[in-house]
């Protein structure tokens, strides 16, 4: 175990190490000085293009196309991409390890996954015009310089909308430039940092503002990773560290160097690192530094807490000692964890130290405890990651209590940090990187590496879900395979039928990409979601199979969309034959024409034959008519489309409709004879009007025409009559001997109406009431004395005192005591 | 009980206010009509203007203007129309402003597919930002949750259209994630089952959807919710169609109750409060809400409407005397108690004072000669008397120009209860019916006719034996007036022991069915004692729980559940994992006696009689809540309405 201080290096009063993670990365025939690197942040892929100005030794061996390659950081070449797409001027990763390829001409391309799949979107017009002339990304979006030092920005990449910044003087040269990203901004959108001339200028989506400085030009700008900071490296060999806001000058630094270096990036947030061709300066806050010198060229790569160093034969991170390793391992350390880590040595070597360490920082001790678990989440050395967790573990056996849960989270952690940092993965996380990194976009770079048993057993020993992980497996598996379909079929579906939550869909769309047709079908047969068939089904051209699973899934949305889909496709007829045998889908089809295409009912009712719908369609087109003559010809086509019908139910609707044509006409010549509008009446409300108009033979006539009951004919006159307030008319009708309604409705009917003396006479035809009903009518009609007389006429002698009593004094009340006495007397 | 409604309720406002706060600076609202009404059960108008909307539109009129930059649409995304509407109005407003606007469209509850197409044809699905809204379930009362879906009934038996099934399973999934599986699933129905089958379909898809999100759901029966009991409303149309007697009820058929409010006269109800000076505004009307705030209104709605004028003037003896006690001596303490209540004293005369006037308004209704006449055939045609004695009745109703509604229902009422009516007598109505009111009305006939309303009689069905076929085309109303004792003779209004009291002496088949389920033993005392006497059954406590548990799901009324129309089914849902299962039954579950709830759902809608039946329940039944769920609340006259032609021949001006 050698010294974990070895590869410390002081700059000012902090230490960085320089860790070296791989050794022999690259092919020695690489000469990495004329490639383009771009490395994938928090330890991910590299891709390497060959840099096209600069001169290349011709060679046969060598294809002579063009490519760029995606390496891991141990050198292992993930893939080959094929370019012929012209000169490319922007190589960058988003966080989600999408390489973003940007050429001259604006053309933006996103590789998703490491993969060849690629979706691509152009920067707009402006870019097209006057071309790209370099590219900055950051986690989520990239900004591009055109050569009319205009900048276009996009912020996302699955749905990019490319946005022109703010305008910047056109003439002047751009010696450098940098941007910050959105999340650090005040304003929330993307700024960049343009060096012109003196000075500095800031740039966002709606304005420009010079920062007024004067000892440019700047040769590089360079922005930290909490974007607080800017690094600026000035034209007489100076490194000036500004906050972003450009208020505060935090430190300078001298570089004494007569050449501009070839890259500053920060280092974590509080360094800056200089690279020449073999040589790197480390700045430290108070302009503290530290230089280390190569025989190879150098690329760095930055990440968000350190600096990846990239040589032909190595490749190396840089960073600062973190807080807690410090503490363990500085040379003369008597922090409290360190000397817990004696303690543990001196336990393997049986010393009788151990205790008296123990004893000497028994009230640290917990302390001293956390330091080194989290001491061991930051080494990349595993048997100090051991001895380290041995020291924890010792600490924790002497204290009472304590809360192992992050010892048990390191160490799983641990276990996982280590499984891909091997050189056969190549991803040297640090731990803060896998904490930002998040575990399931770690095991989505395992997928993309197509390291699917890794993926599976990390998830399984996180207890992540695993489907993601199998689903692509199974694609993989369909795209690559050469075994035959139903083999293909069966492995696939014996490996994911126990597993939950798999979606065939996806695993059948990639088959049915690959133009496995037939085994996309026997795939998708093995999808649980109904819907989710569907749209590959459509795309499939298996249209009738589609509509099945759209109704099976009872989504009545999808079966709409597969419905539109399939009339705008098929003829008619065959449309409307597929529809005959799926009455769900027929009457949604139904439900939705009535409204917007009454065209495709009508057919659809007469490929149907349904005589009775397609003339109440007809009869519903004659209600909405402009004009009478075409509703009535409406109503005719609408008559004779149940000609021919022999239901039964059609006789009585044709019956139906011949008697509303008939009541239009005999509306419509009663208009032009009295002058007063009867369309649009019902019978019985156009043989109201007429009674009360005073046209009683008319009404008559009508009846008759319509064979109108005459019960109801009675109701009809009798309240036309009443409401006309036409008396005379109602006390001829009293006349007549008999009432189909009998009598008792023109009482109530006149008297609700305040007639009370013709109301009365009718009281005397209600023979089949009882006197004492009838005088209780009258009485209603204030006919006191009338009520008295049928009362005698039956002797109710109690009835007429009741009478009484109600009457009281006056004149009706005497003659009522007349009748009284009377009825007495004849008692008597 | 769990309190689903507050919870769905703050869900619902949350969901509106984040997607309202989703679109920066002040923004103009276009709301479709259909869902203006529930938006204002969950938020005010004054919370929506904190979150930046300055004017709200009505899609349906066409009129937004060009007032802000900022445009939102929220509507519902299930109709064609809608989404046709919404991409209209947008291309409208950039083709006549001048200003660049940014569009943004709320669907609810769910993105489809056919809008999004609608959008894409319609070339402005790039110009505009598409977000879900879930809406759902919107709490119409503490223990009542409506989709308000206001055209289900229509949908569903007249169109056939299931959709408002499809977006009722989704509801209920959301009440699954959140409560656990319903452990058991008991329905009647066609359109239950196909509920039900969605259901479970919808859990076996969701294990597939939910992997990443990690949803509970799927795996666990839920330990608060005993069971789910899904009613078809085509197993019991003839109830809707008798008229509700309870007193909300009675305001839903007259007045007609949306959204919790309904729309009276000033002259009635008194001006707003707040506006008591302002003598101008005297024919106006005025909008109430009316809901269980209301304390007074909460002892109301349920009560039979006969018992309304005591208790009515019960409370109004009572407060005066609260307020009287000012007067006597009272001590500082008791007269700080008594400021204390003095606001809630002056609410509750202020409501009193409101339902007073509303009694009053509804006593005149009923007083009416039609309204008892109307009442006189319903109570007939429901005791069984035969149909042709109430021909002639029905007959004067028509001939005196009775609204075509209330004729129809009574016609429908005896199709129903009857199994149709005989040829002649039908094609003798549909004469007189479109000679009063219009020929226009052979559509109103014929849709009621394919909604199964209306329709000729076939076969007898007053036979009283069960048909062999395991469902029937119809319910056989004769056969289960006995079996599940639908006719309660005397029935106690003011305080109820049965739940025929909301149309007084008639029981809702719908909700005996619940009672099959629910209150076994009750059902069986009096279908069993009926023989020896009818009066005692009614003294007998209801069912005690410890019986009744033993009989699952429609034990012990299979007979009667073949009489009525539609499947029948009783599905279990168990977890995926069998032992965690029957550890947690173990370890807590079964013996802590804590209240279950039982979720009742309607499919195409309940009346507010039925409401109240089902509280009355749920009153009788100590161990047990009931929410009610349902597609929409209806009454009698929208059902008909549903399939009434509006238009008339005329107006041709000329």
């Amino acid at each position: 175990m050698s010294n974990p201080t070895v590869d410390w290096g002081r700059v000012g009063d902090r230490y960085y190490r320089k860790i070296k993670l791989y050794e022999d990365v690259f092919d020695p025939e690489l000469e990495l000085e004329n490639y383009i690197v771009a490395g994938a942040p928090y330890a991910g892929a590299i891709a390497l293009y060959r840099d096209e100005s600069k001169l290349q030794t011709w060679r046969t061996t060598q294809s002579a196309k063009t490519g760029i390659d995606i390496y891991s950081c141990a050198g292992k070449l993930i893939r080959r991409i094929n370019w012929d797409k012209g000169s490319i001027k922007g190589l960058g990763w988003s966080e989600e390890e999408k390489l973003l390829v940007v050429t001259e001409d604006g053309v933006v391309r996103c590789y998703v996954d490491l993969q060849n799949d690629f979706s691509q979107f152009s920067l707009g017009h402006e870019a097209e015009e006057y071309g790209v002339k370099s590219c900055k990304f950051w986690a989520s979006g990239l900004v591009a310089l055109l050569n009319n030092n205009r900048l276009i920005a996009v912020t996302q990449y699955t749905n990019p909308r490319p946005k022109l910044l703010a305008a910047v003087p056109t003439e002047s040269e751009i010696h450098s430039w940098g941007i910050i990203p959105p999340q650090h901004t005040n304003s929330r959108s993307v700024e960049v940092l343009l060096a012109i001339g003196q000075s500095i200028y800031v740039v966002d989506t709606s304005e420009t503002e010079d920062r007024m400085l004067q000892n440019g030009p700047f040769h590089h700008i360079s922005i930290s990773p909490n974007g607080r900071f800017v690094a600026l490296y000035t034209e007489d060999g100076k490194v000036w560290v500004v906050s972003s806001d450009f208020q505060e000058k935090l430190s300078e630094y001298d570089s004494k160097a007569k050449t501009i270096p070839r890259d500053v990036q920060w280092c974590g947030n509080n360094s800056v690192a200089l690279a020449w061709e073999d040589e790197i300066h480390m700045v430290g806050p108070s302009g503290a530094s530290l230089k280390y010198f190569y025989d190879s060229w150098i690329h760095l790569l930055p990440d968000v807490d350190g600096v990846r160093l990239i040589t032909g034969d190595a490749c190396e991170f840089l960073q600062k000692v973190p807080d807690e390793t410090e503490e363990v391992f500085k040379l003369g350390s008597t922090a409290p964890a360190s000397v817990l880590l004696d303690a543990v040595d001196q336990l393997e070597k049986k010393s009788p130290k151990a205790d008296d360490n123990i004893q000497l920082i028994r009230s640290n001790l917990d302390e001293a405890i956390d330091v080194c678990i989290n001491a061991a989440g930051q080494e990349y050395s595993i048997p100090w990651q051991k001895q380290l967790l041995k020291a924890a573990s010792f600490g924790k056996s002497v204290l009472d209590l304590y809360n192992s849960d992050e010892f048990v989270n390191i160490c799983e952690t641990l276990r996982v940090l280590n499984a891909v940092r091997d050189y056969r993965i190549g991803l040297p996380l640090t731990y803060d990187q896998y904490l930002r990194l998040t575990p399931a976009r770690l095991i989505q770079r395992l997928i993309n590496r197509h390291e699917h048993l890794l993926a599976i057993k990390v998830s399984n020993y996180l207890r992540l879900p695993t489907d993601k992980i199998y689903i692509h497996w199974a694609c993989q598996k369909v795209r690559t395979s050469k075994e035959d379909e139903d083999t293909i079929c069966k492995t696939v579906v014996k490996k994911l039928s126990d597993k939950n939550g798999v979606s065939f869909e996806v695993i059948a769309r990639a088959a049915y990409d690959e133009g496995r047709a037939t085994l996309a079908t026997q795939l998708l047969n093995y999808e649980a979601r109904a819907g989710k068939q569907v749209p590959l089904l459509l795309s499939m051209n298996e249209d009738n199979l589609a509509l099945d699973k759209a109704i099976e899934s009872g989504d009545t949305d999808l079966i709409f969309f597969v419905l539109l889909q399939m009339k705008s496709k098929l003829p008619l007829s065959s449309f409307f034959r597929m529809l005959s045998t799926r009455p769900l889908a027929s009457s949604l089809v139904e439900a939705s024409a009535a409204s917007k295409d009454r065209s495709l009912l009508k057919d659809l009712y007469y490929q149907d034959d349904r005589a009775i719908a397609s003339s109440n369609l007809l009869l519903s087109d004659a209600l909405s008519s402009p004009s009478l003559s075409t509703a009535i010809d409406k109503l005719k086509l609408s008559h004779r489309t149940l000609a021919e019908s022999k239901d039964p139910s059609a006789v009585i609707h044709q019956k139906h409709l011949v008697e509303t044509q008939q009541l239009l006409k005999a509306q419509e010549s009663l208009a032009r004879d009295l002058d007063t509008s009867y369309i649009g009446l019902s019978l019985n409300e156009t043989l109201n009007r007429l009674i009360r108009n005073g046209y009683s033979k008319r009404a008559t006539k009508l009846q008759s025409d319509f064979h109108v009951p005459e019960k109801i004919y009675a109701w009809i006159r009798l309240r036309a009559l009443v409401s006309a307030r036409n008396f005379g008319e109602l006390e001829e009708l009293a006349k007549a001997r008999k009432s189909v309604i009998g009598w008792e409705v023109y009482f109530e009917e006149i008297l609700a109406a305040g007639n009370t003396r013709l109301a009365g006479s009718f009281v005397s035809k209600c023979s089949h009431l009882t006197a004492q009903q009838r005088s209780e009518m009258l009485v209603k009609c204030g006919l006191i004395v009338e009520a008295g007389r049928e009362l005698v006429k039956v002797k109710d002698l109690p009835g007429l005192e009741a009478l009484r009593d109600k009457t009281g004094a006056g004149a009706d009340g005497v003659e009522v005591e007349r009748m009284i006495s009377g009825l007495k007397g004849g008692r008597r | 009980m769990l309190n689903y409604a507050d919870q769905i309720k703050e869900k619902v406002r949350k969901d509106l206010l984040n997607l309202l706060e989703g679109v920066r600076g002040k923004k103009n609202l276009v709301v479709d009509e259909d869902l203006a009404g529930p938006l204002g059960l969950v938020s005010k108008y004054s919370t929506l203007q904190q979150y930046g909307v300055d004017k709200v539109f009505f899609l349906e009129r066409k009129n937004i203007d060009a007032s802000q930059k900022n445009v939102v649409f929220l509507s519902r995304g299930e109709s064609a129309d809608r989404a046709l509407a919404i991409a209209e109005q947008i291309k409208r407003l950039q083709q006549e402003s001048q200003i660049e606007h940014e569009f943004s469209v709320f669907i609810a509850p769910r993105r489809t597919l056919v809008a999004n197409k609608i959008f894409e044809e319609a070339g402005v699905l790039g110009d505009i930002s598409v977000e879900e809204f879930p809406l759902y379930f919107l709490p119409m009362d503490v223990d009542v949750l409506s989709l308000e879906l206001e055209h289900s009934f229509a949908d569903l038996f007249l169109h056939r259209d299931p959709t408002c099934i499809y977006t009722a399973a989704r509801a209920l999934m959301l009440v699954q994630q959140k409560h656990g599986l319903f452990p058991r699933i008991i329905g009647k129905g066609d359109g239950a089952h196909r509920l039900m089958e969605m259901l479970f379909r919808m859990r076996t898809e969701a294990s597939v959807d939910d992997k990443s999100t990690k949803s509970t759901l799927g795996t666990l029966p839920s330990a608060v919710i005993e069971s789910l009991i899904i009613i078809d409303r085509d197993v019991d149309f003839g109830t809707v169609l008798l008229t509700q007697l309870t007193y909300d009820g009675l305001l839903d058929e007259v007045l007609g109750i949306k959204d919790n409010q309904i729309e009276a006269d000033t002259a009635i109800v008194g001006p707003p409060p707040g506006q008591q000076n302002a003598t101008t505004q005297s024919a106006l009307k005025r909008k109430l809400t009316i809901d269980s705030s209301d304390k007074l209104y909460e002892q109301l709605r349920d009560a039979n409407f006969a018992v309304i004028g005591p208790l009515l003037n019960k409370v109004a003896r009572r407060l005066q005397t609260d307020m009287q006690n000012r007067h006597s001596n009272m001590t500082t303490a008791e007269l700080r108690q008594f400021v204390n209540n003095l606001p809630g004293l002056q609410a509750e005369q202020q409501s009193l004072k409101v339902h007073t006037g509303l009694a009053e308004d509804m006593m005149k209704f009923t007083r009416n000669t039609t309204f008892t006449r109307v009442l006189e055939i319903q109570q007939n045609l429901a005791a069984g008397v035969d149909p042709s004695t109430q021909h002639d009745a029905i007959e004067e109703l028509i001939a005196k120009d009775t609204p075509l509604l209330t004729v129809l229902r009574l016609l429908c009422l005896e199709s129903c209860f009857f199994g149709g009516l005989k040829a002649k007598d039908l094609e003798h109505f549909k004469t007189l019916i479109l000679q009063a009111y219009g020929y226009q009305h052979i559509l109103t006939l014929d849709a009621l006719e394919r909604m199964q309303l209306l329709f000729v009689r076939t076969g007898n069905i007053f036979s009283n034996a069960t048909s062999q076929a395991t469902t029937v085309s119809k319910t056989n109303y004769n056969y289960l007036r006995k079996t599940l004792r639908l006719l309660v003779d005397e029935v106690n209004e003011s305080e109820p022991n049965d739940i025929a009291y909301v149309y007084s002496g008639y029981a809702p088949l719908s909700v005996r069915l619940v009672q099959c389920v629910l209150q076994k033993q009750y059902l069986l005392s009096f279908t069993k004692s009926s023989s020896s006497g009818s009066s005692s059954s009614k003294s007998q406590p209801p069912s005690t729980p410890g019986i009744s548990s033993a009989a699952h799901g429609w034990q012990g009324f299979e007979d009667a559940l073949k009489a009525a129309k539609g499947q029948t089914f009783n599905k279990i849902q168990k977890g995926a994992d069998e032992a965690v299962t029957k550890a947690r039954a173990v370890l807590g579950g079964g013996g802590t006696g804590g209240k279950k709830t039982v979720v009742v759902f309607f499919v195409g809608g309940i009346t507010r009689a039925e409401i109240a039946a089902l509280r009355l329940l749920e009153r009788d039944n100590p161990i047990r809540d009931i929410l009610i769920c349902t597609t929409s609340i209806i009454t009698g006259n929208k059902m008909i309405d549903a399939a009434l032609e509006a238009r008339t021949f005329g107006g041709y001006g000329e």
